[in-house]
């Protein structure tokens, strides 16, 4: 029995470790974080009861050792780090501790992805057909493979042969063994998941399915309860299969059977779905399950329903008792610039604005100040929109996702906004591989950058005119004339025109600004923008998309650089020499090297461009002043 | 009937768009066309984002060498630069060239003396050919002529008071010297030139060819000569530099006048229309001048009681404590005892001075001669020759004869002189001036004698005709003579007031 007096170890953090914590303090239950020195004041630690410094949140001994000295019952692992390590499981169970999660035993045997395999065949779960019994298109691959390596896509007969032998040859020089594999291949697949519960007494139960097919390199970005697209049956095979493979496997506490549907219809008509691996914990993605499941008509709390699993309690529940209303899509709010790559964003949030509102749930860990670094998991938080149905729920979405601000570091709100309102999404199109294969630039294209930078304008020429209250306050007097607009640098020059209400030429009209907040009505459209406005940084949060605007230093880079004429500094020695007339080269490029007055110089390109003379040569002596490189200037446009 | 006070404001502002254009339409598209700013949009990316600009005479040279020459080809003004006041003396290319007229000399040397009477760091955006050629004879030798520019960079620079020069054009032989004088230069590349004679002297004199970019470009100049310090891609980038440059002057000392907690006067400047009228003629009571321009509307009267024709009193402008001195009427002798009087009280309190001048002269006729009205009138203008606290001088109606001396006109050194548009400024007014002629003449009768003496005067009295010719530093709107009039009292602040001492008072 959950007993009021226990304490639970969250082995987590960020928002699920500040997530389980809430859903302990509801209940009663007092909390030890665990943190690192980087985390020693983060919103974790704030949210438990307790601290307890780790090195490192994978480090078994140390978290196992902290939940002994803090004399807690209960471990929840959240998810990520030890959440799936059987090892960790063990050694609790060795300190007579209790994992909310399933035995090592159970942990270990659905880790391994073979006999994953074997035991979802023993209990009836529907398999990926392998060797003969493979359809094409199949996919050959290496036992030993990895990286792919030893793999082709065979999409008839004829091509067999000769694919399995150079696959055959990749693997052999690749691995040393060229056993292979034979599976058919899903060109286009939805994935969907079904949440599983079991208790300590042989009931178990699902909690319906997700599809979390909006996915990008296997990373999840967009989840949604129910899935859209499947039909009565897929919906029933799935998650009967799913009880049967928990069932089949003695699986305690919440877990995941995750499929892999075919959306190419079979020889049979029938939707052919795959299973693909369970994972055992809570998953990132389970606030949709809470979002749409009833149980006598109220929702479900997944992270108490584990701690009362967890401490021996039977679930408070059957399966017929399980329903589900309305719809609910989820977004990942990470720390990258989707649109510039997908590259990883660190930096200190100046501003963070979470959005709230019927039928919004924001679960997160990041405030305004906070340091984000690379060192864990991008993940900043996590927005859920619920609604009667599909449409709603998405509609709420983006209007969630346009109100939710990061300044400081970039994320990719903006994205998920475009993508969330996308006519893919909303017609249920996407699959697994759609982000790989898309162009994002132009399939989900960037918000532009017009209405963020009239609102930052306008916003820094409103700042200059606080300079008030003396003959030269910044309010543009000029004799006899209308005021001088107001001349605003951000990343290009913006004019003000206060007293005509343009930006640049384009009418303007201020409706609130509060608390960083700007509503106004730019060329006759009601818009909004969060913006922030510094000395040093003008930065605008716009549909959830992160704009830079603050204006390049003019003077950092001085026309000294160049005119593409690069003289030797000092007399002195040529050590290297990169490049060759009429090569192409971009700015900063090493073009050579000199040594002199036992100083090693680098001379660089102080421009893209070509280079247009050469007038030196490695090892020889040039006098102060001679001319080493030419470099032209490529034509702007 | 003359105009509506509002009627002529409107054509005052006609007039100052026209002159805010600078040059052709053609000759503004080839200067953009080279990636050039105009002169004002110079100004405007010179100066702190939002901060006002206190032009100085920009209708100057109006109609005086056709309508060939706005603004006299040169704008001028005080602005706002990396925090603090500067006078921006700017040329503007799109104006033959930028080259110097008579009147572009007059008005750059009146930047100088403004920027000289204030302590107030010297801009100079430098896009110029030089000495207007034909009229060399006006422009070149005199003691006020073009070699005066350098002479007061000299002394300038000598005194403490910065000179910064950006090259953004032509820089042609005595022009060279504006960047050469300077204390620190900086130049636009491929677009900037500097020497002393260009390409075509060159050839002439010793047959050499060279480009202008070779003979004195931006790399040559920064690279080679030396005769630079800085250079810059483009006019933005060099601007930016001359607002690096002012931001690495030491902050300005303390002001030498109190400034307090402004106010707006309790009575709205845009009525000042409603309460003047625009005949000069027609008798107003000033002091509905003065409400409407001092803080609060509040005046401390001075001897309100005694020589009821002048109006003395404290007030504040814009914060800033000021003695105005205002004329109601014309000048008698006990008038200019009591201004001579007031005067002394703000030289020995320190406190600013502000003329509102509209008067006809002092009282004529052998009953003041008699009782020496000559006497009193010269303890009045010694007492304004002799002051030492910055006086400001407003021309809101007649300044004529004697009473223009006493009331501080330009020859009295005001730091600034502004003109309302319905002010007339002459020796004397016309219809005397015909008469006097007339009966010199012999002919006091003779309309046609009478006619174009009158005409002359009307002509010769206008503001327009003044400002053209640097007589004031501007024609103003009435209903921003306090904003003028603030700008200048926190410009006039930044120099030091001197101990004061008069002359001869003739007793």
């Amino acid at each position: 029995m959950l007993e009021p007096t226990m304490r639970v170890l969250i082995a987590n953090r960020g928002e699920i470790a500040v997530r389980i914590a809430r859903a302990c303090r509801r209940l009663g239950l007092s909390t030890v974080a665990i943190h690192t020195d980087a985390d020693a004041d983060a919103p974790h630690v704030r949210a438990c009861d307790e601290a307890a410094r780790v090195s490192s949140y994978l480090d078994i001994d140390e978290v196992v050792a902290q939940a002994r000295r803090f004399g807690c019952a209960l471990v929840h692992p959240g998810y990520g780090f030890l959440s799936e390590r059987a090892p960790f499981a063990a050694a609790l169970e060795a300190a007579g501790l209790q994992l909310v999660g399933p035995s090592a035993a159970v942990m270990e045997r659905m880790g391994r992805k073979d006999a994953a395999r074997e035991i979802a065949v023993a209990a009836g779960v529907p398999v990926v057909p392998t060797g003969a019994e493979a359809p094409f298109p199949v996919l050959v691959k290496a036992a030993a493979g990895g990286g792919g390596k030893g793999m082709r896509i065979v999409r008839s007969a004829d091509e067999m042969d000769e694919a399995v032998a150079a696959a055959k040859r990749e693997a052999l020089s690749a691995f040393g063994d060229d056993t292979m594999l034979v599976e058919k291949y899903v060109e286009r697949g939805r994935h969907i998941e079904v949440q599983v519960l079991a208790d300590a007494h042989g009931h178990v139960v699902h909690l319906f399915e997700r599809d979390c097919s909006t996915q990008r390199r296997h990373q999840k970005v967009l989840e949604e309860a129910p899935a859209p697209t499947i039909t009565a049956e897929v919906r029933e095979l799935v998650t009967s299969s799913a009880v049967a493979l928990a069932a089949h496997v003695g699986y305690e506490n919440a877990g995941t059977v995750e499929f892999l549907l075919d959306t190419a219809p079979s020889e049979t008509g029938e939707a052919a779905v795959y299973f693909l691996e369970m994972n055992t914990r809570l998953q990132v993605e389970h606030p949709v399950t809470e979002a749409v499941v009833r149980v006598d008509g109220q929702p479900l709390d997944l992270v108490e329903l584990q701690l009362r699993v967890a401490a021996g309690e039977p679930l408070p529940f059957t399966q017929d008792d399980v329903t589900v209303s309305g719809h609910a899509i989820e977004a990942r709010v990470y720390a990258e610039d989707s649109f510039g790559g997908f590259l990883p964003q660190a930096g200190t949030a100046s501003i963070v604005r979470w959005p709230a509102g019927q039928g919004i749930r924001v679960d997160h860990a990041l405030e305004g100040g906070q340091v984000v670094s690379t060192s864990y998991d991008p993940m900043l938080g996590k927005v859920i929109a619920h609604g009667p149905d599909r449409e709603s729920a998405r509609d709420a979405l983006v209007a969630a996702l346009e109100e939710t601000a990061v300044l400081g570091l970039t994320t990719n709100t903006g994205f998920l906004r475009t993508l969330v309102e996308s006519e893919a999404f909303r017609d249920a199109t996407i699959d697994t591989a759609w982000l790989d294969r898309v162009d994002v630039g132009t399939d989900v294209p960037a918000p532009e950058a017009d209405v963020p930078r009239v609102m930052a304008a306008w916003v820094s020429a409103m700042i200059t005119a606080f300079d008030a209250g003396h003959p030269f306050q910044a309010d543009g007097f000029r004799l006899g004339g209308p005021p001088a607009p107001t001349l605003v640098e951000l990343d290009r020059d913006v004019s003000v025109d206060r007293h005509a209400g343009t930006v640049d030429g384009v009418p303007f009209v201020m409706l609130s600004a509060e608390d960083h907040v700007i509503d106004a009505v730019v060329d006759g459209h009601r818009d909004h923008a969060v913006v922030n406005v510094q000395p040093d940084v003008v930065e605008v949060s716009y549909r959830g998309q992160r704009f830079v605007l603050t204006p390049p230093d003019r003077l950092a880079d001085t026309a000294a650089a160049g005119d593409g004429v690069l003289l030797a500094p000092m007399p002195g020695t040529v050590l290297d020499v990169r490049v060759a007339e009429g090569q192409q080269v971009a700015e900063g490029d090493v073009l050579g090297m000199m040594e002199a007055m036992k100083m090693e110089l680098t001379l660089k390109a102080p421009f893209a461009g070509t280079v247009t003379a050469v007038g030196a040569a490695a090892g020889h002596q040039v006098a102060l002043g001679a001319r080493l490189f030419v470099v032209e200037q490529e034509e702007a446009g | 009937m003359p105009a509506d006070l509002k009627d002529l404001v409107a054509d005052l502002r006609e007039r100052l768009a026209a002159a805010r254009l600078g040059g052709s339409e053609a000759a503004r598209t080839k200067h953009t066309d080279r990636g050039k700013l105009l002169v004002r949009d110079r100004v405007d990316a010179l100066l702190d984002p939002g901060s006002p600009f206190l032009e100085l005479s920009p209708l100057a040279a109006t109609g005086m060498y056709g309508d060939a020459v706005p603004s006299a080809g040169v704008v001028t003004g005080i602005g706002r630069v990396s925090g603090r006041e500067c006078v921006i003396v700017a040329n503007d290319a799109t104006v033959k060239g930028g080259t110097y007229y008579p009147m572009t000399v007059k008005k750059h040397l009146r930047a100088q003396t403004v920027a000289s009477d204030n302590h107030l760091p010297c801009l100079y955006l430098v896009d110029s050919g030089g000495a207007f050629l034909p009229m060399q004879d006006e422009v070149f030798p005199d003691r006020e002529h073009f070699g005066r520019i350098f002479f007061n960079q000299a002394n300038l620079s000598a005194r403490g008071i910065p000179q910064v020069a950006s090259v953004m054009g032509s820089c042609t032989a005595g022009g060279a010297y504006v960047p050469a004088m300077s204390d620190e230069t900086v130049i636009v590349r491929n677009q900037g030139t500097i020497f002393l004679g260009g390409p075509p002297l060159v050839k002439a004199a010793t047959g050499e060819v060279v480009s202008a970019e070779d003979l004195g470009g931006g790399d040559v100049h920064a690279r080679t000569s030396g005769v630079v310090d800085h250079l810059a891609d483009d006019d933005r980038h060099a601007l930016a530099i001359v607002r690096s440059i002012v931001d690495t002057f030491e902050r300005p000392q303390p002001r030498s006048i109190q400034t307090h907690e402004v106010e707006e006067p309790a009575e709205d400047p845009a009525t000042l229309y409603d309460v003047v009228p625009a005949d000069t003629r027609t008798p107003y009571d000033v002091r509905e001048v003065i409400r409407r321009i001092v803080d609060g509307s509040r005046f401390h009267e001075f001897k309100k009681l005694y020589a009821e024709t002048l109006v003395t009193g404290f007030a504040r402008i814009w914060g800033m404590p000021v003695g105005i001195v205002a004329n109601n009427g014309i000048l008698f002798g006990e008038s200019a005892l009591k201004g001579a009087h007031f005067i002394e009280l703000c030289n020995q309190r320190g406190i600013p001075l502000v003329f509102l001048q509209n008067i006809t002269g002092f009282m004529v006729g052998r009953e003041y001669e008699n009782k020496g009205i000559a006497r009193d009138g010269a303890k009045l203008v010694t007492a304004v020759a002799c002051s030492v606290v910055p006086k400001f001088t407003v021309v809101i109606g007649g300044s004529f004869g004697a009473g223009n001396y006493g009331m501080c006109g330009r020859a009295y050194d005001p730091r600034f002189l502004w003109m309302w548009p319905n002010a007339r400024i002459s020796v004397m007014g016309g219809e005397q001036a015909a008469s006097v002629l007339a009966t010199v003449a012999g002919r006091p009768d003779d309309e046609d004698f009478k006619a174009p003496i009158r005409d002359q005067y009307e002509t010769q009295g206008s503001p327009y005709y003044s400002t053209a010719r640097l007589w004031d530093d501007g024609v103003i709107d009435p209903a921003d003579t306090r904003r003028v009039l603030g700008m200048g009292l926190a410009a006039a602040s930044h120099a030091p007031i001197p101990e004061p001492s008069y002359g001869i008072f003739r007793m």
